[in-house]
């Protein structure tokens, strides 16, 4: 009866023919909701080939993360208490505090095994909350970039300025507080020397840190938060600073110090003498002193290695579950006697 | 008007809803759909309005509104203001707000922008939405309003646009013109002062009305004439009610009443009448069909308001969080850590003197830093998604597109998509819905004789349930079939009945049915070529009928109706016989009975009157006792036979008698206040003793698949009830008719219709009659609960069915005895309440909707059923032959009723999974996020330090993972369209809630929980030394960078996993999520932004990526993070399978089945256009496998091959291509 109008022609007339007809939706395969699609079904099958295939993928990787992490020979020294004069032990802070006292303080480290160069030495601090929301934003990147900038020091407080009002550079928390332990190192007689240049990631050095800003008025005040910079070195050159400024993302941190260029063998011993200027009595962290060789993975770091041999064997392990699960109780897929109305009856 | 404010009230607070102008219906049980108002009746003003016509200055003091209109919400200077306050109406987009002022003050741990973005992106869409919609709203307006008329202007018709006319000004409309205004109809170029309009704009009804100007004016219609109008007119204030109308035209000292009869809407058209004069009465704003135009109340679905819920569970979770965090910084805050610089001036928020402050302050702070645990982008998406499901699923789906009637689906909101998929009860009217409403005249009786040798679809059901096989001969040879004829008696047709033993009887009939009706003769004057108007089918088939049998109406005059009548005197004469028509006593819903007082052309006055039996046989004149027993019986038989009855019967008048009664008549008429009662009390002094002279049967047809489709719903766990108007017979036999009681079924029955109730009804106290139902109705109902009991707790016992009458469903209703009706009704698997008005259609809808806390769909195609369509959670309206009604207050209009199986078992079910799936991974997204931002909270001494960079943060939501699950949302279908048909048990996982339990939830709490501690700590760990061979080491910005990059991949391969389908949308927006995070990471770590930031993360992913550290965590996280995931999906999927995964293993080797076929299969169906649009569909594509040599492509083959002359055979995409292009001559539908 109705399927009359389409009376013109080509295409360029479908927009005469009768109104009866322009009702009907034109056909696509979006409307009709029937756009060509896969459709994964997760079959017992698939989940056993997952595992397997995640396990074979994981294991090698955990396996060589682990090797290059145990082929790392790391030496750590915690001397935040044993630095403290025996007298002084009660009172740790009234010890840092005290000008009077020399900080200076020795220790010995054998070496367990045989350390190519480089060998990176390395301060770890403890209970130090370098992420605290006061603190991390306690800095100004415009000053430490850019010379003209030396005036902006928002966001800085409470080491904004002097006390007559001079602006600080580098102003902030963060710079304020900059570690200022030392070490050096000496093997029997022979002094180590410790290459303190490339210890920081070069953007820093490049993009972050000026080449023409100097420091200025830093650690002037009353309270010194720890160490002081060369004033005659621009902040580009100031690797302790920059690497420093890289705040950390835990309050246990380590961050690097320098680098010795020397091979070290087994059972050779180390002296260090070092200066225990920091302050870490207040708050109670340690201190300690690291030295380390570094694998194509970086330091040592059983925690990706172990964490990937893990899930490869969680996987191999499930896959096998699965397997003896599959074959002990197979299910069939589609069968019609697991849909909840075929069930129900054959339960009653 | 006050009686229809009380009920109007009652209904509205019935439904639970307030003021919210809805379509109430005010009709009491009938289907006529002149009782139905359009939006809330508004109180008549005192006062009444007097218009001066064609006298622009006496009517300036009135200062009457002006005829432009606006519908826009909002204009240049009100949309920001307005359209903000409306968005920020959304609790969720106000708390972003208060965020985000937050965030502006030092105690914030984030930057303004990590808020703000968002929230002014959501914002945006939301307003450009908004501005489109508005916009298309005020050009629609424009256009209206400069729409040319004529208007008379110094003797002359002047064209104006719309908007410039005014109260009082004559106007000329043509022929197939809107009306401007509501116009007083004057003057016509038809002689006899009739003009037809068509009101399709305000009701949908198609067919033609017709309107009469006043005798008085019909010669103001020339121009010079026009301009000597000088009439003043009083009526009614403007209200909203589009069928009433009082007001009186006084013209030079005369009254004259005006009627509805008179006037011209805005918004109909002229039709048929070369044109009319009018003067202008309502103008704008005040006219009729705007002051209808009121928005639709807007329903929220279920699964949204648990989505609130979950929401405040976030709130819940987010306030405890900081609770925690708050407590702790507390705690921690000590001068100790010196590098904090706490000593000296410190401010609040880190004063170590003051704890309790810290805490308070950092509370603040944390609720900041946690805000992104509010999805904030959820309600947009999930509107987006809404959205389009709407416009481009439902209403283009070709499955629901009605071809005969050319009527596709239609969702008229986009708030219940996935309501749809939850559905649990069905309330069904049953006339145009179970049914065609094509109305055939079937059988009748006349003088206790009964006519008609056809047998109902449901008779034949009937017979065939006993046992009893029908021989397939249907119909003799005389059997004539037309639209609204299906009569098959050769002792009624050609003049035979002039030898049946009541001739004169059967004389009555014909004439009866050929002058008491409204109907409106068109187009040639032949047997053959008419086609009758007319309010209701029933009425254009009687009508037809009595053409049939030789009463040929084919004229009418204001005045006459013209029959031409064949075999009266005798045999084979045939005459034209002009009938006076002094009366019309029109039909309503109160009435419900139609009478008309005729004079024949030799002074005979009558009454014929038609309608219902029982209101006939109230007015019956005593005597003919035998004719009314049997009339009676045979009313039952028809009843039973599914067949709609009316009775029909006369009165001679005496002349006397007729001019007393008309005076009173005449006086009602013209009165003011309350005309519509006042009639109906004059025609109740002239419709008494009235002679019976049979009834009519006319069969309402099923509609097609109607059967089928219940049967597909049941099976899906709903449950469908039928609410009808109709006996109780009838309607037990549709529902037999369309399987929804069968035999196997225990059937219970609570009826009035039973000889004790008859017996207290004689006496006829109305007290006693009231005590004694209620104790009938509670016994009845406390027995079938009893017996139903035994049922209840078996699986394999028998399904239940109810059927309850209008009467006791009045007193079951009642709500000491609601309780048990409820108990006994929910365990029925349907429930059939026949002679049930519109409100109790409503009330019962709500009993379910309140009481069982189930979700209620009603369909109906009638006014009224409209109650019963706004009480349910989901309306849907038929969108048939009667009127718009139902339509206009419905959510979702369908064509058919069988399209339901769609509209839910697909478009519901997809909706509902979809949704479901979008919700609960807004949630775990935002809330995997959010937790790894907390444990970071318990390592930087609970300060509040971020995590994230701001622009992480910010873009998380609306850039990283904001596309893929509007995709999902769209585009994710576990099983296909007619896998979903075939098992409509998939359904009930809806209905149980599956998708959104809050054990589901639970699960994907507990496992974005394992993913942030994964996320967080995993990082975290393998960050501690020396990063590469140069043995650097990492800062916060590395690893926070880093676990971000692990988030952003987790969150997006999460949603690659919960997909049940994979279309290259998914996985184009998947992948473009991620790279999109890459490319934004680059692009924002290599340039230095000056001002608006430090430069945290200057240069991190190019360190980053200079170790390995990143990519083996990168490939290690996301892995680990979903493997708890994939380890939960896989143990689900092989020990506790849903059913539609049942169904996807069936079918997982079955090819993309293609709907598009079927359709092609059904072949002749096919309009032009569809064939050539699926013609070109299935032409061969790029895509497409040709496995043969490189020219095996078939545009190339076929175009050398013709330009060689070589035959080349017709590929089958050929032939549809030709088909399609070629030139058909255009036919006209008759």
């Amino acid at each position: 009866m109705n399927n009359v109008a389409a009376g013109s022609s080509s295409g360029t007339g479908d927009a005469s023919p009768a109104r009866r007809n322009s009702k009907r939706p034109k056909y696509s395969k979006f409307t009709q909701q029937e756009l060509p699609a896969c459709k994964p079904i997760l079959t017992p099958q698939w989940v056993i080939s997952v595992f397997t295939l995640v396990g074979i993928i994981f294991i090698p990787i955990g396996v060589a993360s682990l090797l290059a992490s145990n082929d790392v020979v790391e030496i750590v020294d915690r001397y935040d208490s044993a630095c403290v004069p025996g007298n002084m032990s009660n009172d740790k802070v009234a010890y840092i505090q005290n000008d009077a006292i020399s900080k200076n303080c020795q220790r010995t480290i054998k070496v367990t095994k045989d350390m190519d160069q480089p060998i990176y030495v390395y301060y770890q601090l403890d209970n130090f909350y370098q992420n605290h929301r006061r603190y991390v934003k306690s800095r100004n990147d415009a000053q430490l970039r850019d010379k003209s900038k030396a005036n902006e020091t928002s966001g800085c407080d409470p080491e904004k300025t002097t006390s007559n009002g001079v602006p600080i550079v580098p102003c902030g928390l963060i710079a304020w507080s900059l570690f200022n332990d030392t070490y050096n190192f000496t093997r029997g007689n022979q002094p180590l020397t410790v290459n303190k240049t490339g210890i920081s990631w070069k953007s820093d050095r490049d993009h972050k840190f000026g080449d023409d800003v100097f420091p200025k008025n830093f650690q002037n005040g009353t309270l010194k938060g720890g160490g002081t910079l060369d004033a005659e070195k621009p902040l580009s050159q100031q690797e302790d600073l920059i690497v420093w400024m890289r705040t950390a993302a835990l309050p246990t941190f380590r961050k690097l110090y320098g680098k010795i260029e020397v091979d070290l063998k087994e059972n050779d011993t180390i002296t260090v003498t070092l200066e225990n200027n920091y302050n870490t009595y207040s708050f109670s962290g340690k201190k300690k002193l690291v030295l380390s060789t570094t694998s194509w993975l970086g330091g040592k770091n059983d925690f990706l290695g172990i964490a990937y041999l893990t899930v490869g064997g969680l996987c191999f392990f499930l896959a096998t579950a699965f397997t003896v699960v599959y074959l002990v109780k197979p299910r069939k897929l589609g069968d019609p006697s697991y849909l909840s109305w075929n069930r129900n009856i054959a339960g009653h | 008007m006050s009686g229809i404010w009380e009920r109007a009230r009652a209904s509205r607070t019935l439904r639970g809803r307030d003021s919210f102008g809805s379509r109430d219906i005010t009709s009491n049980g009938d289907r006529s759909s002149r009782t139905v108002r359009l939006g809330r009746v508004q109180p008549q003003a005192p006062s009444n309005r007097t218009i001066y016509c064609n006298d622009r200055e006496a009517n300036l003091p009135v200062r009457y509104k002006g005829n432009s209109i606006s519908t826009t919400k909002y204009n240049v200077l009100t949309f920001l203001p307005k359209g903000l306050f409306e968005q920020f109406r959304r609790v969720a987009n106000l708390y972003f707000l208060m965020i985000s002022i937050l965030s502006t003050t030092p105690i914030s741990p984030v930057h303004p922008i990590t808020n703000v973005v968002p929230l002014s992106l959501v914002l945006l869409v939301s307003l450009i939405k908004e501005a489109f919609e508005d916009w298309k709203r005020f050009q629609n307006d424009k256009s209206i309003n400069n729409a040319p008329v004529d208007v008379l202007q110094d003797q002359k018709w002047e064209t104006i646009p719309w908007k410039k006319l005014q109260v009082g000004d004559l106007v000329r409309v043509k022929q197939d013109g809107f009306f401007p205004a509501d116009l007083l109809f004057l003057a016509s170029s038809n002689p006899d002062g009739v003009c037809y309009i068509e009101t399709a704009n305000l009701d949908g009804e198609t067919n033609l009305k017709i309107r009469k100007a006043l005798e008085r004016t019909w010669d103001y219609f020339l121009p010079e004439k026009a301009a000597e109008f000088k009439g003043e007119i009083q009526c009614e204030q403007p209200n909203n009610s589009l069928y009433t109308f009082t007001g009186n035209l006084i013209i030079e000292n005369q009254t004259l009443p005006l009627s509805p009869n008179q006037i011209l809407l805005r918004g109909c058209s002229l039709r048929n009448t070369e044109y009319i004069v009018g003067t202008v009465l309502f103008t704008g704003h005040e006219t009729k069909v705007m002051m209808n135009s009121m928005n639709v109340p807007s329903k929220r679905s279920t699964l949204e308001r648990k989505l609130d819920k979950l929401i405040l569970a976030l709130f819940g979770c987010l306030f405890f969080m900081c609770l925690i965090g708050a407590i702790g910084s507390g705690v921690f805050i000590n001068r100790k850590y010196y590098y904090l610089g706490l000593s000296g001036d410190v401010e609040d928020q880190f004063n170590p003197n003051n704890r309790f402050v810290v805490t308070i302050l950092t509370m603040f702070t944390l609720i900041t830093l946690y805000s992104t645990i509010i999805p904030i982008s959820l309600y947009v998406s999930i509107e987006m998604i809404k959205f389009i499901q709407c416009t481009q699923f439902i209403n283009k789906d070709l499955n629901m597109y009605h071809i005969e009637s050319g009527t596709p689906a239609l969702a008229r909101t986009s708030n219940l998509n996935e309501e749809l998929g939850q559905v649990e009860y069905i309330f069904s009217d049953k006339t145009g819905t179970l049914t065609r409403n094509m109305m055939e005249f079937f059988k009748c009786s006349i003088g206790g004789e009964i006519y008609g040798n056809g047998v109902t679809e449901i008779e034949r059901g009937n017979l065939e349930r006993k046992g009893l096989k029908l021989d397939g001969a249907n119909g003799s040879a005389t059997a004539i079939r037309e639209k609204g004829f299906n009569f098959d008696d050769a002792r009624l047709m050609r003049g035979a009945w002039r030898n049946e033993t009541n001739p004169e009887f059967c004389k009555e009939f014909f004439r009866c049915l050929a002058i008491c009706h409204t109907v409106l003769p068109e187009g040639e004057e032949s047997l053959e070529k008419i086609v009758y108007q007319a309010a209701s089918p029933d009425e254009a088939a009687l009508v037809t009928a009595a053409k049939n049998f030789g009463f040929f109406f084919y004229r009418r005059t204001p005045t006459t109706v013209i029959v031409r009548e064949s075999h009266v005197d005798k045999m084979g004469k045939i005459q034209d016989v002009a009938y006076e028509i002094l009366n019309v006593l029109e039909f309503n819903s109160t009435r419900k009975r139609q009478s008309v007082v005729c004079r024949y052309p030799n002074g005979r006055l009558v009454l014929y009157c038609k309608g219902a039996d029982t209101v006939i046989y109230e007015r019956l004149a005593y005597g003919n006792e035998d004719i009314k027993r049997i009339t009676r019986e045979h009313l039952e038989q028809f009843g039973s036979a599914g067949l709609r009855t009316l009775c029909l019967a006369y009165r001679e008048l005496s002349s006397e008698l007729y001019e007393k009664w008309n005076e009173k008549f005449i006086l009602a008429k013209s009165s003011l206040r309350e005309r519509e009662k006042k009639l109906d009390e004059v025609a109740e002094l002239i419709e008494k003793e009235l002679v019976l002279i049979g009834c009519t049967a006319i069969e309402d047809k099923l509609q097609e698949g109607v059967p089928s489709c219940i049967e597909t719903l049941s099976r899906a766990g709903i449950k469908i009830w039928v609410l009808t108007g109709d006996k109780m017979e009838t309607a037990i036999n549709i529902a037999y008719a369309c399987n929804l009681i069968n035999n196997d079924m225990k059937q219970f029955f609570i009826s009035s219709d039973t000889d004790a109730v008859r017996e207290v009804e004689d006496k006829g106290d109305p007290v006693e009659i009231s005590r004694f139902m209620r104790d009938l109705v509670k016994k009845d109902l406390e027995r079938c609960l009893e017996e139903a009991q035994h049922f209840f707790h078996t699986v394999t016992g028998p399904k239940l069915a109810l059927v309850i009458d209008g009467k006791c469903l009045m007193y079951a209703l009642d709500p000491n005895l609601r309780v048990n009706l409820l108990k006994l009704s929910l365990n029925c698997a349907s429930v059939v309440c026949c002679r049930v008005s519109p409100l109790q259609k409503a009330q019962v809808t709500s009993l379910v909707k309140k009481g069982a806390r189930k979700i209620t769909l009603s369909i109906g195609d009638g006014a009224n059923d409209v109650s019963m369509i706004q009480a349910a959670h989901v309306g849907v309206g038929i969108s048939g032959l009667e009127g718009m009604q139902a339509v206009m207050a419905s959510d979702f209009a369908i064509a058919q009723f069988r399209f339901l199986t769609d509209l839910l078992l697909v478009h519901g079910r997809w909706s509902y999974l979809r949704l479901c799936k979008v919700i609960t991974y807004f949630f775990y997204k935002n809330l995997t996020f959010t937790l790894t931002q907390f444990w970071f909270t318990f390592q930087t001494g609970f300060s509040g330090q971020r995590f994230y960079d701001d622009w992480f943060q910010s873009l998380y939501n609306v850039i990283f993972t904001a596309l893929p699950v509007i995709i999902v949302g769209l585009f994710d279908k576990d099983v296909s369209a007619s896998l979903s048909k075939q098992n409509p048990e998939l359904y009930k996982e809806g209905i149980r809630n599956m998708f959104f339990k809050w054990r589901v939830v639970a699960v994907w709490a507990f496992f974005s929980f394992y993913q942030s501690l994964v996320f967080y700590y995993f990082t975290a760990a393998a960050s501690h030394n020396g990063q590469n061979s140069s043995g650097k080491t990492f800062g916060l910005w590395d690893v926070s960078t880093m676990a971000f990059t692990c988030v952003v991949v987790t969150v997006n391969l999460r949603l690659l996993m919960a997909c049940n389908s994979i279309t290259k949308w998914h996985s184009l927006s998947i992948s473009g999520s991620i790279l999109a995070w890459f490319l934004f990471i680059f692009i924002y770590s290599a340039v230095m932004t000056p001002y608006d930031r430090q430069e945290n993360v200057y240069f991190v992913i190019y360190v980053l990526m200079s170790t390995f550290y990143f990519y083996l965590t990168l490939l290690h996280i996301p892995v680990v993070a979903l493997l708890g995931d994939f380890i939960y999906l896989g143990l689900q999927r092989w020990f506790a399978p849903y059913d539609y995964q049942i169904i996807q293993e069936i079918h997982r080797n079955d090819l993309e089945d293609n709907r598009s076929s079927a359709l092609l299969e059904i072949g002749n169906h096919l309009t032009q256009n569809e064939a050539r649009s699926y013609a070109i569909a299935q032409l061969p594509r790029e895509t497409s496998k040709h496995t043969g040599f490189a020219f095996d492509s078939p545009g190339y083959e076929s175009f050398f091959a013709s330009q060689q002359g070589v035959f080349v055979p017709q590929k089958p995409w050929d032939v549809a291509r030709r088909a399609s292009m070629r030139q058909q001559p255009r036919t006209h539908r008759s």
